[in-house]
């Protein structure tokens, strides 16, 4: 599962059993989940 | 059965039924709200959401964006001779809507694949952008029926009452009657307490007037076999189109089951 870095934009793979929550190049701690680039078919209801 | 229009916009109507049955005028009623179809989005395909609103609550507001209808050019998917329920241009239209940041995203920025088939109302906010989020989808409509859910109903505040009758003899003039009615329908004259024809329906048959006059001289009652309508449309049909639907979804049923009686 790929995630972003707010703060170095870098995408980062989480180690949970290392580094935990944190990103290995600026060691910031909020990391987002990028959006899929495939189509989401979603139904209204 | 007799019709009198008292008030026609695109919008609502309020009309007078007379010499019908109760049962005739509850199923013109429950016909405008559930059994009229109507066009409304079933499904989104996302290509891009970057706003703060998620897929699924993105596209339940587009679902209930109302969308002109042309009852004539699109089928209830169910019923499509063409696909057969698989969707084709007979059964559904596509909308797509493309927007970036910033600035709030309304109903009019949707492109429709048919000119015919466009929000009702262009100034429904579907969501606010802020500077850099981007929304790009296409929304898949279908027709429905209001008793599948609400996004395809057409016919909203539809209801009817009896038609008011007060009448009253040997009035004294005593003022207590017009002072208690919520209406403020009652007029105090020389002669006596008065209603005018125009303001006899806006009564709502509470009775209270009855209840205050202490020499019985006010008696009010109902029509069992005249009604008071008043339905708005959500903007999908005009008024008009939307009454006239109703009575055709009737009358189909009707001939329906004259065609199940032959058969026997």
């Amino acid at each position: 599962m790929g995630y972003k870095c707010t703060r170095c934009k870098q995408m980062v793979e989480i180690d949970y059993e290392y580094t935990g929550i944190r990103c290995p190049y600026c060691g910031h701690r909020i990391l987002v989940k990028e959006r899929p680039t495939t189509i989401k078919r979603i139904k209204a209801e | 059965m007799e019709v009198d229009i008292l008030e026609l916009s695109d919008r609502s109507a309020k009309f007078v039924l007379s010499n019908v049955r109760t049962a005739f005028a509850n199923s013109i009623r429950r016909a405008m709200i559930s059994d009229v179809p109507t066009l409304a989005i079933e499904y989104a395909n996302i290509y891009d959401n970057t706003s703060v609103i998620y897929d699924e609550q993105l596209a339940l507001r587009l679902s209930l964006i109302p969308l002109i209808t042309d009852i004539e050019s699109y089928v209830p998917q169910a019923r499509c001779p063409t696909c057969g329920g698989e969707g084709c241009p007979v059964c559904e239209v596509s909308l797509s809507l493309s927007a970036e940041g910033p600035g709030m995203v309304f109903s009019r920025d949707m492109i429709s694949s048919d000119p015919k088939i466009q929000p009702a109302d262009g100034n429904i906010p579907i969501v606010d952008l802020k500077k850099g989020q981007k929304l790009v989808l296409e929304a898949i409509a279908h027709m429905g029926y209001g008793k599948d859910s609400v996004k395809w109903q057409a016919g909203i505040a539809c209801g009817y009452k009896n038609m008011p009758i007060v009448s009253i003899e040997n009035c004294d003039a005593c003022g207590k009657c017009a002072s208690e009615c919520p209406k403020g329908i009652i007029h105090i004259e020389e002669s006596g307490a008065t209603i005018s024809e125009e303001d006899l329906i806006k009564c709502s048959i509470c009775r209270l007037c009855e209840r205050m006059c202490e020499i019985s001289a006010i008696k009010v009652s109902f029509n069992e076999s005249a009604f008071v309508f008043t339905m708005e449309s959500d903007g999908s049909y005009s008024a008009r189109d939307l009454v006239l639907n109703a009575a055709k979804v009737i009358k189909g049923r009707a001939e329906e089951l004259v065609g199940i009686l032959d058969r026997l």
